[in-house]
């Protein structure tokens, strides 16, 4: 383990040790179009990072290639600094959990924990207290005997935790284990996979559609789309400044207004100036779509009562969705014809304030209006 | 129509069907126990005569434990080639898949008395024709369907992912297959064995031609005491297939449980 010893001789002022590297890594399945399509990320040692994106976005054919199970076409693939090449994954120090948990039917919980330990022939006195003390850890501790299927839905995803950690891999990759779980389970796993990797400190790379849980657990968030990566950031980066009208419309709930840049950075529809900042190239003149989040547009009955909006119009309430904790109203603008916007209200007081049809103002301050390049089609 | 007279209808279908499939065996034990001389349904009174003779007789005796022996090889030959092949057509994408299901089929869809003479043919070219085990191999050979489809239906219903975890749990090819794909396909391999096995037990057609005084199995043994006169003792041999086709089911209900063999496609 040269990549080790390295590592400890490096300066001690803090400098990154990296775990995961991807440079230029492409998944050609044929058929013309790259299932993931020049991917490079780094991931640095102890965090956890979430890939995220919508059903074919490449996401988990991206992590099938650092398990080992699929061969990139092209590109690099490095752990702990060693390029795995064409290592096949028992090969690798990776545990996986996988979303249709693929625990072991014919073993009981313990014997699925103890599975890897044997395979990688750990000294087989040490086996038993080691599982057992990962059963401990997932909140399992005396579940061991059980047979598979005799554990409720979340107590299996523990197992399937513990057995990809018992061996202490140097990596964990989560294909999306939560997806089939409902919604109150599966925001307890969320915190307890947050919980077991601060704990272990383990390396995380995790798969998922779903923003929430991308936001809820990740350090780090890599966002994709058509094999491509998207945006690479923090979670609250991510939310505040996407880099692109995809990110800006698959995170948060976003309304979004085209149009053409104008000299000083704004948008230009129609006759009307809409106020915002630009992200990334945009010139005067060239095609811009803008996006801005449900929960930064101000909503009331007349414009003095909106406040100190840089940017302020009149609308027409279209539809009004009564979301529990809050309420969405969809509105549209009477200066941006067929441009309609996604508002949501916190009022504890007067939910259903407004009606369909109701005249009301609308109002934004100009950096919450992010304005991108329109993509070239 | 009504909800009851549905059910009337459909248990009166099931009934009928069970009755029909079970009659030649009942009148078959039934008449095992007859005290004439002559095979009868209803058995005239009641005895365990025909069992006593059929245990003492040496032919049978002879014939039973040569069956057991030719049953034994077609297992032994059997379940490896079947669980391989059946995990190979479930699991890999073959070239010419189609036609080595095809293939696999043949043996259906040759009359029993062309493969019987086929076989015929080619152990008495390679001087084999006259030893026993030879026959228990031709009977894996005519029978390696009902094991292939078996163990690839087991082997279909099996979670794919399972093997990945395998390897990322460290297991290598061999381990993996050992540890997680044999037992995972295990009642598929146990349903088709125990088939094979009672299949090679009755068979009579290919053994007929495959056999010869010294070889003789107990299906052909039965056949040949039938050309001279239908006494009841035949009865009582038939009921001892029953028995052991009963003592099949019954060991896997324990050994995989019956809803795992009614639910293989």
């Amino acid at each position: 383990m040269t990549d080790r010893s390295a590592a400890q001789y490096a300066p001690a002022d803090g400098a990154r040790e990296i775990a995961v590297r991807a440079s230029h890594v492409s998944m050609d399945f044929g058929g013309g179009v790259l299932a993931v399509d020049d991917a490079s990320f780094e991931l640095e040692k102890g965090r956890f990072l979430t890939i995220l994106g919508p059903s074919g976005s490449g996401k988990t054919t991206l992590l099938r290639m650092i398990a080992g199970f699929q061969k990139q076409t092209a590109g690099e693939i490095t752990i702990n600094g060693k390029a795995v090449g064409a290592a096949p994954p028992h090969r690798r120090s990776i545990g996986m959990v996988f979303q249709r948990l693929a625990l072991f039917p014919h073993m009981t919980a313990a014997e699925n924990v103890a599975f890897p330990l044997k395979m990688r022939r750990f000294d087989p006195r040490t086996i038993p207290d080691r599982v057992n003390g990962f059963l401990e850890l997932v909140k399992l501790g005396g579940y061991g005997n059980r047979r598979i299927n005799e554990l409720s839905g979340g107590q299996q995803q523990r197992v399937a935790i513990a057995r990809a950690l018992v061996f202490e891999p140097d990596l964990l990759l989560l294909d999306e284990p939560l997806a089939a779980l409902d919604v109150k389970l599966r925001e307890e796993m969320q915190l307890e996979f947050r919980r077991i990797q601060h704990e272990l400190g383990v390396t995380t790379i995790n798969v998922t559609h779903d923003q929430r849980e991308a936001l809820v657990v990740s350090d780090d968030i890599i966002v994709m789309d058509g094999g491509r990566i998207q945006q690479h950031a923090k979670p609250v980066e991510l939310y505040r400044a996407p880099t692109n009208p995809f990110v800006a419309g698959f995170l948060g709930l976003s309304s979004f207004v085209e149009g053409k840049a104008t000299a000083d950075g704004d948008l230009q529809s129609g006759d009307l100036k809409v106020l915002g900042v630009s992200a990334g190239d945009v010139t005067e003149g060239v095609p811009v779509i803008a996006a801005i989040r449900a929960e930064q547009i101000r909503l009331a009955r007349s414009a003095p009562a909106l406040g100190a909006c840089e940017m302020q119009l009149d609308a027409t309430v279209i539809d009004t969705i009564f979301e529990g904790e809050r309420q969405m109203y969809i509105v549209e603008a009477a200066s941006l014809p067929g441009t309609t916007f996604r508002v949501y209200h916190h009022d504890p007081e007067g939910f259903g304030l407004f009606d369909i049809g109701d005249p009301v103002a609308i109002g934004w301050n100009r950096r919450d209006l992010k304005i991108f390049r329109h993509a070239a089609e | 129509m009504t909800a009851v007279s549905q059910r009337f209808l459909f248990w009166t279908i099931v009934w009928f069907c069970i009755l029909i499939l079970s009659v030649p065996t009942i009148i078959v034990v039934g008449a095992s126990f007859t005290t004439a001389n002559m095979i009868s349904f209803p058995p005239e009174g009641f005895t365990f005569r025909w069992y006593e003779k059929i245990a003492l007789a040496r032919d049978l005796q002879q014939a039973f434990i040569r069956s057991l022996f030719v049953s034994t090889v077609c297992l032994i030959v059997s379940v490896p080639i079947g669980t391989l092949a059946g995990l190979a057509l479930a699991r890999f994408r073959i070239r010419f898949a189609n036609l080595v299901q095809v293939y696999l089929l043949l043996p259906f869809t040759i009359p029993l008395i062309g493969s019987g003479i086929g076989m015929m043919l080619i152990f008495g070219e390679w001087r084999i024709l006259g030893s026993l085990w030879p026959i228990g191999v031709a009977l894996a050979v005519i029978n390696l369907p009902f094991i292939i489809w078996s163990v690839s239906s087991a082997a279909g219903a099996l979670d794919s992912d399972l093997e990945l975890a395998a390897s990322s749990c460290g297991a290598g090819r061999f381990e993996t297959f050992w540890y997680v794909t044999l037992p995972g396909v295990m009642p598929g391999v146990i349903t088709g064995g125990l088939l094979m096995f009672v299949l090679a037990m009755s068979e009579f057609l290919v053994s007929l031609l495959l056999t010869d005084a010294r070889t003789v199995t107990l299906p052909v043994q039965i056949y040949n005491n039938i050309r001279s006169i239908i006494t009841p003792d035949l009865a009582a041999v038939s009921s001892v297939f029953v028995v052991i086709a009963l003592f099949a089911v019954w060991l896997l209900d324990r050994l995989v449980g019956l809803e795992i063999f009614l639910k293989s496609k």
